[in-house]
């Protein structure tokens, strides 16, 4: 669904590529007299969100000095290039201080994409990221960035060696399997909620419009249907205003990377919740399904801020709340950066070398089925496997099936620990750490203002096409139409492509249509 | 021209007459065969002889060569920019609806010229006369009456895709083959076609004449091993004309001022004052009545489990949308016919009934029926087993086009003739195959839609399935197609051609003086009376974006500097309307640089996908395998392909230069198209 969103920008690139020479100049009826440059301005925080000292934000194509000249208040001349510069950020509409950051030029071709490029070296809050990231989105002709898209102009450019290029497709896969993490995040709850039902309606209206143009001559299409897409569209141009109005609105987004534990029943992963927050946040007792609904506690691990989910026992049920509860917890664990599958030790096999395989079976009941080319192997840098309850285990058997767990390849690394005793915590909580680490630094493991800003500057696109709609509808339907596909396509970098034949169906369905 | 038309008519039938029977064909060997006489063979037929290939046209029966076998009209929307298109082209159907023509209009008038429907109700008998003396009249062109019973084919070449050849035909009456290089197939209903009326089913295509083509049948199925699929199509009663009570009915006039379809016409046959009214009138509670009660005698109508989404019938209208009225349109038959077409009346159930159905509509409350209604049922070959060329992927030299192709409709049928001929030409010519992209024109859509996606129902054009609608339009036609047709393709003769450069010339200039007029919009308003116009006083505006407003027509401006702009008077609508969507085009035009770039990028059509060494997940393989897509932009529409996927496919191919002598020529003339061939598209350079 969502990995369409950067598809295109990729595609192109790649085709560009191929095809580079064959742009000879034409003359032809409908040259553009102006020079209208084709590459828009994007930027991106291209370090991680984890709680760092110094956040890099980085800004590329045409615009970039401008953006430098009214971001950094540079009025006269720019910076030479690649030498850093302590200026005062300022939000270039309101002229208020952002924060006070290092500022870098790069002219292009001698950048990372080959285009005229900038960096500003902020702090590392999140309201000063925010609040750079809102102001770069306010100016004219420049975006956030797609996932990859750095890359990808980078690539265009020539700037990257056949190795990397060969590698495309898995980082294409890595990119888009982050968006879409961070997408199902966000589209979960109420948000979610509200952008599928302006696509929706956004669908049927487009339909109407089409079914009007296509089949009004021929077929008996209602009277008042164009009235009636006037006003939905007005309705919607109107709520999807005053989302982007009202901040508040907004649901909270989670920030920090999102560690999920999960598991059979009675495994102890609320013991392991409340070892790791070192407070009763969660009921234990030794009836399994005791946990049936999500229990989300923030935590601070090694520095980096991480949200914490305890969920209920994965078992076939038939008490509907704890269906319900399972159903929970498979989503989350879809949702999550990384995921702790707790295993109850003494459920293992006595023989050690039957203990990988069974392991491997078990992760496969508890994993979502990975993604036509994700593998195990991806989901292997996302999950850590807890063997708890090791104080109930033989010593001597325990250091065998270690030893035959360090042998075995394929499975995410394991610890045996026992929230009881708390034997082996101290190992476990460094593997757990150095795994958050790289994932806060990792800025593809989702930073929420980013797809926040995304948001709104598609939502913004959304409402200027549905001006479009208005602006022509008398004069030519043609173009109007064209205003809420455009529209249309915008709110599907959200919500997911929406393509002709299902306008078709829509059509279909909704008017009687003849040979 | 038109004039003389009749009597090249009279002259050539005895020619015509000449070449009736096998025995005597002056040849046994043709560079292009064409089977079919109905909309995709005379255009593929035309089309190829055009190129300068020997071409035969092998029909049934002579007589029924430009049969409009359904509604007597042509054009509509979307419908209307393919037949603008396949004139651009120099189609024959543009210039025969000119010819025939009854009763013009332009459809959707108030919606916006991109979605102008050109459309004409047509005198059958003229139709026919006018493609049958057209076709008589092409050089290298031979027309023959029999039925082929068997496709000849031998090994392929190895150099070329593919597991056969075809090298011929093979005659019902047992006489020896006749051998060509290519073969073109457009037997519409025909493939193991049956016909349903009421409870009675028999074999055949169309009512009246013969069943045929078991025999091409069993070779497509059982020697080709192609897949087919089956549709379902219908026809209404025609009525007998004095029968109907037209007072009773809503009268519907033409257009005062008939417009031509094809770019060479400046006017139609059929002067203003002799068009032929059409009637508007609906359908009553009685009508669903007649269908409830008749749905046991109904064949066509039970077996409908997995119908189409739109409403081939009556039967299937008032099923579907039950308590409403629906619009039947009486339309004539021709100038001299006694008969009137219920367009919206289509419908299988038993004869009886069908005239207690009409009688419950006030206006036929006497109506008597001519000839009843009937369904057909036949095969269609899956489109997806064929190139953008039109060619079968597995046989080199065999293109099918029209119906056989799961498609409905006259234009959509003459679109993929003509260009089916273009390539079945070009191949006996030895000359590489070429695509129309979908950025281009409808004809491109209609392919890459077919040969790219499939059909589940038969396949009719819609504008809202061409992306680039705003620049597809019906009025740029020739400036989009008419330069590539005759410079790179072969299939437009040198008078259009020379015809459509001066067009785009005078276009050129025109707009070129449009932009030299500038003022500010306060001199504007001062020059052109009151007129709204947006921007702040001191906006310097030229004579272009001030024809982009609503109230500014190229006559005002003309008249405010009659010097500079009055010689481009004959281009005023042209230019009005390339004002509109010129800004809108120009925004599109990445996207459309994009689709361009993907369809120039072929994938080898004897790629091993399922054991291919990347790493591509099973699902996407068997999608791949299945589909066996042309080009990269084929395979991103392909559902279920991911982003990644299309990546490694495409690093793989690049990598190991697998494209055989095939692609690369495809590759060549798509490049091309991107330079010649993109007459209107605002090139901006990708300056990335």
């Amino acid at each position: 669904m969502l990995p369409c969103t950067s598809w295109g920008l990729w595609r192109s690139a790649i085709l560009t590529l191929k095809t580079f020479r064959a742009s000879p100049s034409r003359r032809g009826l409908c040259i553009p007299t102006r020079a209208v440059c084709d590459a828009e301005t994007i930027f991106a925080l291209s370090s991680g969100h984890g709680r760092c000292g110094v956040a890099v934000v980085r800004v590329s194509g045409p615009a970039s000095s401008m953006v430098l000249r009214n971001m950094a208040g540079l009025t006269q001349a720019l910076p030479s290039p690649r030498t850093a510069l302590l200026r005062r950020i300022t939000d270039p509409q309101s002229k208020e201080l952002l924060d006070r950051g290092l500022v870098l030029w790069f002219q292009g071709p001698h950048s990372f994409t080959g285009e005229d490029s900038a960096e500003f070296h902020i702090h590392g809050g999140p309201a000063v990221i925010t609040a750079v990231l809102q102001a770069l989105g306010s100016l004219e002709g420049v975006r956030p960035a797609e996932a990859g898209e750095f890359t990808r102009r980078a690539f265009h450019a020539g700037k990257l060696g056949l190795t990397e290029v060969e590698g495309l497709g898995d980082l294409i896969h890595a990119e888009t399997e982050a968006q879409r993490r961070q997408a199902l995040r966000q589209m979960d709850g109420e948000l979610g909620r509200l952008y599928q039902d302006w696509g929706y309606r956004l669908k049927r209206c487009l339909a109407h419009v089409e079914a009007f143009i296509d089949f009004s001559e021929d077929e008996l299409i209602e009277d008042g249907v164009l009235n009636q897409v006037d006003s939905s569209v007005r309705q919607l141009e109107a709520e999807i205003e005053r989302h982007l109005k009202d901040e508040r609105r907004g649901e909270r987004l989670r920030s920090g990377v999102q560690v999920v534990i999960a598991g059979a029943t009675n495994a102890g992963k609320s013991s392991l919740l409340n070892t790791l927050c070192q407070r009763p946040a969660a009921i234990v007792s030794p009836i399994a399904g005791t946990t049936r609904d999500i229990v989300e506690t923030s935590l601070d691990i090694g520095g980096f801020p991480v949200l914490l989910s305890d969920t209920a026992g994965l078992r076939d049920s038939s008490d509907s709340v704890e269906r319900e509860g399972v159903r929970r917890a498979r989503q989350r664990v879809e949702q999550a950066d990384l995921t702790l599958v707790v295993v109850d030790s003494t459920q293992l096999p006595p023989d050690p070398q039957l203990v990988p395989a069974f392991l491997q079976e078990h992760l496969s009941t508890v994993l979502p089925s990975p993604s036509p080319e994700a593998g195990m192997e991806a989901a292997s840098d996302r999950v850590l496997l807890v063997l708890n309850k090791s104080d109930l285990v033989p010593e001597e058997q325990r250091e065998r099936t270690e030893g035959e767990l360090r042998e075995s390849t394929g499975l995410p690394p394991a610890c045996f620990l026992s929230c009881y005793t708390s034997t082996g915590l101290e190992d476990f909580l460094t593997v757990l750490q150095s795994r958050v680490k790289t994932l806060c630094g990792d800025p593809l493991s989702g930073a929420p203002s980013l797809t926040q800003a995304r948001h709104r500057a598609h939502l913004q696109q959304s409402v200027q096409a549905l001006i479009q709609y208005h602006q022509y509808r008398d004069q030519d339907l043609a173009l109007a139409a064209e205003g809420v596909r455009l529209a249309l396509t915008h709110l599907g970098r959200i919500t997911g492509r929406v393509g002709a034949e299902e306008i078709l169906d829509i059509i279909f369905r909704d008017f009687c249509i003849g040979k | 021209m038109l004039a003389q038309k009749l009597h090249l008519l009279r002259h050539n039938f005895l020619s015509f007459v000449s070449s009736r029977t096998g025995s005597d064909l002056t040849r046994r060997q043709y560079d292009v065969i064409v089977v079919g006489g109905g909309h995709a063979g005379t255009e593929a037929a035309a089309a190829a002889a055009r190129l300068g290939a020997e071409t035969l046209l092998i029909t049934q029966k002579i007589t029924t060569i430009g049969a409009l076998s359904c509604n007597p009209s042509l054009g509509g929307v979307g419908k209307g920019q393919l037949v603008r298109e396949v004139d651009a082209l120099d189609g024959l159907c543009g210039r025969a609806g000119d010819w025939a023509g009854v009763h013009f209009s332009i459809l959707n008038r108030s919606k916006g010229p991109a979605v102008w429907g050109p459309r004409a109700q047509l005198d059958r008998e003229r139709y026919r006369q006018f493609i049958q003396s057209e076709l008589l009249s092409t050089p290298r062109l031979t027309v023959l009456e029999g039925s082929v019973d068997e496709l000849l084919v031998s090994q392929p070449n190895p150099e070329e895709p593919g597991h056969h050849r075809v090298t011929g035909i093979r005659l019902v009456d047992g006489s020896h083959p006749i051998l060509s290089s290519s073969v073109v197939l457009t037997t519409g209903t025909f493939l193991s076609g049956s016909l349903f009326m009421g409870q009675t089913t028999s074999p055949g295509g169309r009512i009246g004449d013969v069943p045929s083509c078991a025999g091409l049948s069993y070779t497509l199925k059982e020697t080709l091993g192609l897949r087919v699929g089956r549709l379902r199509t219908g026809t209404p009663p025609r009525i007998v004309k004095e029968s109907v009570d037209l007072s009773l009915a809503q009268l519907q006039a033409p257009d005062k001022q008939p417009t031509p379809f094809s770019f060479l016409n400046t006017h139609t046959r059929c002067k203003p004052e002799e068009q032929l009214p059409c009637y508007l009138t609906h359908t009553t509670p009685g009508v669903e009545t007649v269908v409830r009660e008749s749905v046991h005698l109904n064949c066509h109508i039970q077996q409908d489990t997995k119908g189409p989404r739109y409403c081939p019938s009556i039967e299937s209208r008032v099923l579907r949308f039950p308590g409403r009225r629906h619009q039947v349109w009486l339309e004539p038959e021709g100038l001299t016919s006694d008969l009137l077409y219920p367009q919206g009346l289509s419908m299988t159930m038993p004869p009886d009934l069908q005239l207690r159905l009409l009688r419950e509509i006030p206006a036929l409350h006497r109506a008597e029926i001519r000839t009843p209604g009937y369904g057909v049922q036949y095969d269609f070959v899956c489109p997806t087993q064929l190139t953008p060329s039109l060619q079968v992927k597995s046989t080199q030299g065999l293109f099918l086009a029209g119906q056989i192709n799961g498609t409905t409709g006259y234009e959509e049928a003459a679109a993929q003739g003509l260009w089916a001929g273009v390539n079945a030409g070009r191949t006996a010519l030895s000359l590489p195959p070429m695509a129309l992209s979908r950025t281009q024109s409808y004809i491109g859509v209609l392919i890459d839609d077919l040969v790219g996606r499939g059909v589940t129902e038969p396949y009719r054009m819609f504008t809202s399935r061409a992306e680039f609608r705003t620049y597809l339009r019906p009025d740029n036609a020739d400036l989009r197609l008419t330069p590539r047709g005759f410079e790179e393709v072969g299939c437009v003769t040198l008078r259009r051609y020379e015809k459509a450069v001066s067009v785009r010339d005078g276009l050129q200039e025109a707009l070129m003086a449009l932009q030299s007029v500038a003022l500010s919009s306060t001199r504007w308003r001062e020059k052109l009376g009151n007129i709204s116009l947006s921007e702040n006083k001191s906006t310097t505006l030229n004579g272009l974006d001030l024809l982009q407003y609503k109230d500014v027509s190229f006559e005002m401006l003309a008249s405010a500097f009659p010097e500079c702009l009055s010689p481009y008077f004959e281009y005023s609508q042209r230019l009005k309307i390339e004002a509109v969507y010129r800004p809108h085009c120009e925004k599109q035009s990445r996207e459309m640089e994009r689709i361009r770039r993907e369809e120039s990028l072929s994938l080898p059509s004897d790629m091993d996908y399922l054991s291919l060494p990347v790493s591509l997940s099973q699902e996407v393989r068997e999608i791949l395998d299945r589909v066996r897509p042309n080009t990269l932009g084929a395979a991103t529409r392909l559902p279920g392909m991911t982003p990644a996927g299309i990546v490694q496919l495409l690093n793989y191919v690049l990598r190991t230069g697998q494209r055989n002598r095939h692609t690369e020529h495809r590759n060549q003339s798509s490049q091309k198209e991107g330079g010649k061939g993109q007459l209107c598209a605002s090139n901006i350079p990708i300056s990335q």
